[in-house]
Order: structure tokens, then sequence, then C-alpha cells
């Protein structure tokens, strides 16, 4: 009766929670203003990314292809490449920033992306754009390679590279949110605010959820720059939230510029942004204010209404990008539920020594089980075939039939959430963060119970 | 007489041109024949040449598409009914003649000549 | 100037020859976008890859069979849940999807070992399903694995089991469309021929080139059966694999999507001398010519006549309605391939809007052609376009609604321009009779949605106005029509249910006996 942690014994996916590396590059680029990544791979690599990212964030953003055919295969496709930036900078006279985002295609094949970037920056730049700013980055993400968690953590890392630039200190936290929503940047913005901190925050996706204007005129980008990306090196630390979406970056900049780093927690929950707010002060020195004391509070209300009477014992299902998942196990405990299936869908060798995942295993005393290198099919078979009984799923859109075939409610989070309405724009860090969940949470289970008259007369006092 | 003939024609054209597809197979040779037996069930069911449903399936669906051109035709282009058979051959020639060239000699479909589907 | 040039595409001069405007008097000889050429890298085309065009347009439609990509599991992901192909199998093909995760050390020493296993594994985990597709991939493709030795392997040690082998990689052509003509060509010669149906009509088609996108293909299903026409299969919406390796036993192949699988009505007409009828499912003319034809050809055109009559009669009321309101709306009509010959004249004729432009993301210059042919003149055709020219487009026309697909719908948001989903469909299906109404009403509830004359008001600098909290979509669609067509009483908006699908599944259909070639209605099977 404890947790273990196993691993997927099939060698094969049956629905798979992640998609692969250069989607998570992609996701990260978007989030740099004047800036329009290339993705070196057959044109499906970037049009369903761009249709998944719409489809979550209901946006559209621009990325380009450098659009391998038969040839490339036989030949290379460096030369589409170079093409390519040429083409995206002529009619995109904004763009600064081309990041050269690899696949599994152009990986196999060997194309030499670093190399067509010093040939760039030698011949094409210098003699058509003369005195025009503008950063080619390779970026290698080879499909085959970990998942999207991966892409992401390894493009945030050859961003801050490129760019970080030793100068004056600057005085500001470096924040790495890791692959979060405008929701999510809102809130901790919020956060830092009250704390009167300075920071530099990666990525600036607060604009991803973006107005219709009178003028009718507005395309969705993000708004880090590239003088944020720059001073990171000047930073007085960098607390990078989630351990596998944007830790190598914040590694780097201590290897590098002596920045210090600080990795974790993800702050969801409330003692997860305790310990949020309590590396803040360890770091900028600024006292954790009333008004947090307050909002805390209103958290702790909500909370306490909710916890021992409708989510005590309340058996879950977690899925979700890995230190997403495992805040939402922790927080989970917290309001006195049982996470009895988490499952992390790639195979990072890291899990294992992963501390938090180790403080799991020491200190759960009912039968839970964290999967790795997990795909959908090992949830269902476990509800299908195993007995598992589960009184809530909590996860990504792509997993919305087992909710649905199972008759198990289901609250949406983590990426992509299409299915729902709006979910990106709400938190779930923060203890705007706590509510909203914990409400979602005990609402579905409400709606559930009046669906299946489930003792739903209980709600007519509460 | 020839300008009226010319406009007649582009008439069926138009017709066929907005509201057909079998003009449209994907290679040379098809779209010859297709135009060739279409447009000459066409002109035999006009003309009242042909009473019986053709026994062979790939003769009978162009037939289909023969008949379906007529009684449209008749409907939307009444004057069609008051032609003397000369100058309904005279007609199908002409219409024959120019979809061939629209679709097929004149196109600028650079797949028609592919020997392969 | 036929050729229409973007200023934003007048730094790449070979954009010029994909796009047309339609001009007075000119034809299609006189001028014809290029297309189904090299995609320009960096333009930041629409189009998609051949892999996808293969396993996530033609293939997993088929409800009863694993669909397996072999390669990393992005493949899969991407293009699982991107689509409305729904079947009467309980969804099993939008349920599951397959993929073999092939990682760095596969690439290295190859693949096939753990095909084979995941394989075994799919079978294992869904003991139900004998069927199989598997779907090469850019990276399995460039490893060389032997894909069809090991799914021959798997056929020997499984009895009973069958697999389909597609290679179609990423990146075997300028689009999805190269994935469309492999998976055609590779059905037809591996599959086609290879089982023997049982045949219960005298009038026997394959439905070729329909997806059941929101159950298309259950409405023209719900008309071949009342027509007491066997379907021995559809490729592939909502078409189970056993039935699609009988299509040689057809006696008329009734295409939809030419650009999808031509080829194989094609192949079909020339190996086993099966005709070849291209209709059209869509509009109440185009639809009603369609099965008076299929009628025509089997002798039964009797029962197309009946079927046209009552729905017309059921719901040509409810379609004029809209087209009065409709009248002279301007459309971009913006699909990926085939819809925009579909619908070009009939959306014209039947519901008043006017096709100011066309284009394809991955159509052929046959597609141009039909297009082109079924525009009026002015309108504007574009090939593989771009983001930049799409909305430059958008810019100068001023549509007033265009249909396209989600993510470019995204783009159309932002400048106000309302968007209809033309490859999934808002709320379809849009094939039949009902379903054409349902098309009409979505685009009225699309043009004339409150929200889009609010998105117009800059409340910094316009007049607001205080009078009334509320508009209704007629308060904006009926301003300028005429007493007598607002207050007609033969006209009315659309009556039929959320699901109209519901309705369809488990009808019971006439039973005809089966005498020659004269078929005699003996009875009407009872109704549910």
């Amino acid at each position: 009766m404890s947790c273990e942690l196993l691993q997927k014994e099939r060698t094969g996916v049956i629905n798979p929670i992640f998609t692969c590396q250069p989607a998570g590059a992609q996701y990260a680029s978007i989030g740099i203003r004047e800036c329009i990544g290339i993705v070196h791979g057959g044109q499906g690599c970037v049009m369903f990314v761009r249709l998944l990212i719409s489809q979550h964030l209901k946006e559209s953003f621009e990325i380009a292809s450098s659009s391998l055919h038969e040839d490339a295969a036989v030949f290379g496709a460096c030369h589409r490449v170079e093409e390519g930036v040429d083409v995206l900078l002529m009619r995109y006279p904004d763009v600064k920033v081309i990041p050269i985002i690899s696949t599994c295609s152009t990986e196999i094949i060997g194309d030499d992306i670093d190399g067509v970037v010093r040939k760039l920056n030698e011949e094409l730049l210098p003699t058509k754009y003369p005195g025009r700013e503008v950063h080619l980055i390779p970026i290698h993400t080879p499909s085959f390679v970990g998942s999207m968690v991966n892409g992401y953590d390894v493009a945030v890392r050859d961003f801050v590279k490129y760019f970080a630039t030793k100068g004056e200190p600057n005085g500001k936290l470096n924040l790495i949110t890791g692959w979060v929503n405008p929701g999510d940047v809102s809130a901790l913005k919020h956060l830092l605010a009250e704390m009167e901190v300075d920071a530099t925050v990666l990525f600036e996706i607060e604009s991803f959820d973006s107005p219709t204007m009178p003028d009718g005129n507005h395309v969705s980008h993000g708004d880090t720059t590239i003088e944020d990306l720059q001073g990171t090196a000047n930073a007085i630390g960098t607390l990078a939230l989630n351990r596998y979406e944007g830790a190598k970056a914040a590694k780097y900049l201590e290897e590098k510029f002596a920045v210090p780093a600080v990795i974790g927690p993800t702050p969801v929950g409330i003692r997860n942004t305790d310990a949020f707010l309590a590396r803040v002060k360890e770091m900028t020195g600024k006292p954790i204010p009333r008004s947090l004391v307050i909002e805390r509070g209103i958290a702790i209300d909500a909370l306490t209404d909710l916890v021992h009477m409708h989510l005590a014992d309340k058996r879950v299902a977690i899925y979700a990008n890995p230190d997403l998942a495992i805040a939402l196990t922790e927080f989970c405990l917290d309001l006195e539920m049982k996470p009895l299936v988490v499952l992390l869908g790639d195979d990072n060798p890291f899990y294992e020594d992963d501390p938090r995942i180790k403080r799991l295993r020491e200190n759960v005393d009912f039968p839970m089980e964290i999967i790795t290198n997990a795909d959908f099919w090992e949830l269902e078979d476990r509800i299908k075939n195993r007995g598992l009984e589960l009184d809530l799923i909590l996860g990504h859109s792509k997993g919305r039939f087992i909710s649905i075939d199972y008759n198990i409610p289901m609250v949406r989070v983590g990426f992509p959430t299409y299915d729902r309405a709006g979910i990106f724009r709400h938190p779930v860090v923060g203890y705007a963060g706590a509510i909203y969940l914990a409400e979602q949470m005990a609402n579905a289970i409400f709606t559930d119970m009046e669906h299946k008259k489930n003792k739903e007369w209980i709600l007519n006092v509460w | 007489m020839e300008q009226v003939m010319n406009q007649r024609m582009e008439q069926l054209l138009d017709h066929i041109m907005k509201k057909c597809l079998w003009q449209f197979h994907s290679r040379a040779w098809d779209r010859e024949r297709q135009n060739r037996e279409i447009i000459g069930w066409a002109g035999r069911v006009l003309l009242g040449e042909c009473d019986a449903t053709p026994p062979d399936p790939l003769d009978r669906c162009h037939w289909v598409d023969g008949v379906a051109l007529v009684r449209a035709w008749r409907e939307r282009f009444p004057w069609i009914n008051t032609l003397a058979v000369d100058e309904i051959r005279a007609l199908m020639e002409s219409l024959h003649a120019r979809l061939d060239f629209l679709t097929r000699t004149g196109s600028l479909n650079a797949e028609l000549t592919d020997p392969h589907y | 100037m036929p050729y229409h040039e973007f200023e934003v595409s007048r730094c790449i001069p070979e954009r010029k020859k994909h796009a047309v405007v339609k001009g007075p008097g000119e034809t299609l000889a006189d001028a014809l976008p290029a297309g189904y050429l090299n995609t320009i890298p960096g333009s930041i085309s629409e189009r998609g890859c051949a892999y996808c065009g293969a396993k996530h347009v033609i293939g997993t439609p088929m409800k009863d069979v694993i669909h397996i990509s072999h390669g990393p599991t992005g493949c899969t992901y991407d293009t699982w849940q991107t689509k409305r192909y729904i079947s009467d199998n309980d969804n099993f093909q939008l349920k599951y999807t397959f993929a073999t995760d092939m990682k760095e050390k596969h690439i290295v020493f190859g693949a096939e070992k753990i095909l084979k296993q995941n394989m075994l594994e799919a079978f294992k985990a869904f003991p139900d399903i004998k069927r199989m597709t598997v779907y090469q991939t850019c990276a399995s493709a460039l490893i060389g694995d032997d894909i069809e030795a090991v799914a021959q392997e798997v056929m020997e040690e499984l009895p009973g089991v069958d697999v389909f082998v597609c290679n179609s990689p990423g990146f075997r052509g300028p689009s999805q469309s190269g994935g469309h003509h492999t998976i055609c060509i590779a059905w037809f010669e591996n599959k086609v021929g290879t089982v023997e149906p049982e045949i219960t009509s005298d009038y026997v088609i394959n439905y070729v080139g329909e997806y059941n996108i929101q159950g298309d293909q259950e409405v023209m299903q719900d008309y071949f059966n009342t027509m007491g026409i066997q379907i021995l299969s559809t490729f592939t919406g909502n078409g189970s694999y056993d039935g699609l390796r009988a299509m040689h036993k057809a006696h008329l192949n009734v295409l939809e999507c030419a650009r999808s699988s031509e080829y194989l009505c094609n192949e079909l007409r020339v190996k086993y001398g099966i005709p070849r009828l291209d209709i059209d499912g869509f509009g109440f003319e185009p639809l009603g010519n369609s099965l008076r034809k299929i009628g025509l050809f089997f002798g039964i055109e009797d029962r197309a006549e009946k079927i046209i009559d009552e729905e017309t009669a059921r719901w040509k009321p409810e379609l004029d309605w809209y087209k009065h309101r409709l009248q002279g709306k301007k459309v971009c009509l913006w699909p990926g391939g085939s819809k925009l010959w579909h619908w070009a004249n009939v959306i014209h004729e039947e519901m008043g809007v006017d096709v100011v432009s066309v284009y394809t993301k991955f159509g052929h210059q046959g597609d141009m052609e039909k297009g082109i042919a079924r525009v009026e003149e002015g309108a504007l055709a574009i090939d593989d376009p771009n983001e930049l020219e799409g909305l430059e487009a958008m810019y100068n026309l001023k549509p007033d609604i265009i249909f396209t697909g989600k993510r470019p719908g995204e783009v159309a948001k932002k400048i106000r321009v309302p968007y209809l989903n033309a490859h999934a469909y808002h709320n379809g299906p849009y094939k039949g009779f009902e379903g054409w109404v349902r098309f009409a009403r979505d685009i009225y509830n699309g043009i004339y949605s409150p929200i889009h004359e609010l998105a117009k008001i800059d409340i910094s600098r316009d007049a607001i106005s205080t009078e009334g909290g509320f508009k209704t979509q007629r308060m904006i669609s009926d301003v300028n029509l005429p007493d007598e067509v607002k207050n007609d009483p033969s006209m009315r908006q659309y009556t039929g249910a959320y699901d109209s699908l519901a309705r369809l599944r488990g009808k019971t259909y006439p039973v005809f006996e089966r005498t020659g070639d004269k078929q005699v209605a003996v009875e009407m099977a009872t109704a549910e």
C-alpha cells in the first residue's frame, strides 16, 4: 500500500499523451516578439502544431516550414533553410529572430543547420540585409528523442544561450515559467508585483489571450523581447518553476554567468505557492506583503469549504506535462484526495531521481501508481480491464474519450485543452490557481452527481 | 446566323462548365473520351436516335450524363427544341470542338499528359 | 492581366503564376494557376504533408481498423482528434491511434522489431479487431525499414488478421495530396480483389471520396439504401476494411471527392471496367441530379425522384428563407481541395452568395479548372495560398464570410471576418437536402451574428448607442428585406434537430425483390 514508480511495459503507444520535440520548440518560439521560427522538416510538422496551438488558444501564430520534399531525402535540404530564411526576411520586415528547428527527418538526413546558420550569417545577411538585426538560432529537436517537454526545455535554453550577454547587473529576477498558459503568466506576474519584484518573464505570453480590435489588424504574438533575453545574464537569480521545462536555461545561466539558479517549485496549490513566494523572498530580499496573506486567506477559505466534505478520498487520475502532473498530485493530496494513477508521457530517465517523486514514494500510504513513458492505454486498460475506479480525471483534452466512455468527470488542465472554452485564460498557479482548480474539481463532481443521481440531493443544503 | 449558333453553343458550354464534372477527368485521353462519348450521346438523345438503355456499363454511364445534359438543356434553353436535325448536328459538333479545346487541346493543365493516374 | 500578383509576394515572383483573376471573356485556356508544385520554404503555406494526406485524411476514416504509424509519436499525436470523421462503429477510428514510438536507438539499429511487437500488442489490446493499417513516416522511410516484410510475418503468425501497408512519408510530394495518391494506388494494388463480397442487390456501387465528415456519408447512404442500392464500400468515411477489399465487384463507382481518390476510380475502370460517375452531394439541384443519374444508370429513376420530391418539399422552404437573406453576400471559398468546385456554383445559385475568391491548399490544376469554370467573373483563384496573401485578399475583397480551416479562421477573426469550417464544418452534416439547409443556416448565423457588429465599434471614438440591450440576427438580416419576403409564410428557418443523424441510425429500409433487371418494391419493412 504505497506509491510505486512504474514504466509502461508495452513497446508501442496507444493514444499518446505528448507529441514530439519540435512542437515544444515551436510553442517556446511564439513567446518571443518579432520571431518567426522555421521548422526544418515536412510541412506536417508545422501545420499540425500550428493547428494544435490554435485549437488550444483559439488564436493563430506564425511559424514557417522549410517544406521538405522528396529530393531532400536524397540530396539533403539545407538549401531550403537558406531559401526559407530569405523568403521570411523579405516578407516580414519586422522579424528579427528566426530559430531553425530541426525534426526527425532532417536530423536523420544529417542536415547541418548550424553550418547553414554560419553560411547565412556570412553571406546572405551582410549582402542582402546589411544593417538589419537578424538572429538565426539552430535548435536541435529530433522527434525521436524525448518529447514536446524536452523540446520546450531545449528551445528555452538555446534562446537564452544565444542571447544572454554579460552587462551591468539589472537587479531583476529571471522567471522561467515552463510550459504554461496566459492565465498562469498573469497570476505569476501578479504575485511578483505584490512583492514589488521586478522580473524578466520567459516567456511573456499573456498576450496569447489577445483582443479582436476595432481596427481589425491584430496579429497574436508573444512579448518577450531580445533585450529581455539578453538581460537574463545580468539578473540577481533565475527561478525556473519547472524542472523539465526551463531548468536547462537556468543552469546554463548559472554555469556561464554565475546567475544563481533555483529550480522549482511548480507553484500549483497553496503549499507550492507558499514555497514559490519563499524562494522569491530569499532571492530578492523582499518581504511577503500582507496583501498576499489576505489573498492566501481567501484561497484557504475557499478550499476549506470543499476539502473534507466534498473532495476528501476522491480517487483521481492525473496526466499532464510532468511538472504540472506532479504538482497537481501534490495539491490533490493536500486536498485529501487520492491520486491513484499519475501518467508521465515520456521516458525521461530523471523521473526516478525527482525529489518530489521520491517524497511521494516515501510518504503516500495508499496504492498510487506513477507510470512513466505512459500512454492513455495505461489508464484506460486499468479502468476497462483491471477494475480501476475513479471519481475524477485531471488532464488535457486528448484524453477526453476516457472520461466520456467510462463516465468519469474530468477537469481540463494543461495543454491542449481545446474541448472546453477558455481554459487557457485561467491560472492553475498561485493562490488564484488553487481556488480555480479546487472549485473546478468540485463543480465537475457536483455535476456528475446530478447526472448520475448519486446523492445529488446532498447539495440542497451546503 | 453563325453568331446565333455560336451564342447558343456558348450557352450549352456554360451550362456544362458550371454544372458538370465529367469533362474534367484528370488525363487527356480520359477527357477526349468523356467529351466524345457524352456529347455524342447528348446529340443522339436530342435527335431521338436512342431509345434503349445501353447494355454496356461504360456506355451506359456516358449515356446517363448525355441524357442529364439534354434534360437540363431542354428546360433551360427552350430554343433547343426548335432546332432542325442539321442544326443540332452542327451545334453538337461545334460544342464538342470548343469543349475539347478548353479542356484538352488548349488546356493549361500540365498534368493531362502524365502517363500514370 | 489574368495572373494576379500579390503585393506581399512581389519579392517571390514565382508566386505570380499561382493566382488568377477570372476576367471577362477569359477562359481556362487563357490562364490557369500553377498547382501541385513544391512549396516555397518560409512562405508560411497552409499545406500539410503526404503522411497526413494518406493516414489522416484517407486511411483513418476506416472504422474497423487499428491504424498504426511507424515513427516517433508526434505524427500520430498531431493527426489525432483534429478531424470530424465519425462512424457508426462507436467512433473507434477517432478514439484510438497507435504509434511505434521510434527512438534514437531504433534510428541507428532499425525499428522493424519494435514495429512487429507493436502490431502484436495492438491486436492483443483490441482482440475484436482483425484489421490493421501501418503508415510509414519520414523517420521510418529514411532508415529503410521493410514494413511489408513485418506485416507478412504478423499475418502469418496471427491467422485471420489482415494488414495494409502505406508507404507515404511526409516528404513524399508537395502536399498532403501526394499521400492521397500513394494510399489510393497502394490500396488498389494490394487490397482490392482480395475479398469476395456478398451481393444483396442488383444495384451495387462503391461510394468513393467520401469521408463522413459530421455524417455526410450516412446521409447519402440513407438515400442509396432507400433506393435499394447496395453500397459495397465507402472509400473511406464510415467504411469497413473488408468492404474496401471488395470494391472490384461494384457495378458503378460513384465519385465525390475526385481530388483525393479519382486515382482509384480510374484504376478500377481500367482493370475491372467499372464506370466512374462524378457526383455532387452538396446542393439541392446537383444532389438531385446526382441521384437521378444513379437511378437512370440502374433503371430505377423513379426511386430517386421520390426522394427528391419528398426532400425538396420538406427542406426547400427553409433553404429559400436563408437564400433571401444571403443574397449578394461576399464569400471567400477557401477549402483544402474539392469543396472549391463542389460549392462554387451551387452556393451562388441556391444561396445567392457571391464567391469572390476560391483557393486550394493542396489541389491540382484540375481542381482549379473545375473551380474557375464554376465561379463568376471577377473571382480570384489562388493556389497554395500563404498567410500574407490570405490577409491581403481579405483586406482587398472584404468578404462577409470565409470558408476555410480552423487555424486560418482564427486569422480571419482578428480582422473581424467571420469564418465557417470548410473542412470539418460548423454544425454539419452539409451533404443531403437537410445538410444543405444546415450549411445555409451556419452561413447566416456566421454573417449576421450581432458580435460582428459589436466588433467593429471603437468605444473610444465612435458614437455608442444606448438604445436597446440586444439585437437579434433578424434585426440585422431583415433590415432591407421587402415586407412580402419578411412575412412570406411559405418560407421558414431551419427546423431540424441538433443531431440530424439520430433519425437515420437504426432506420429500416424497403426491401426490393431481386428479379433481374426489373425491380419491384414488395414491401416496406416495418419502421421502428
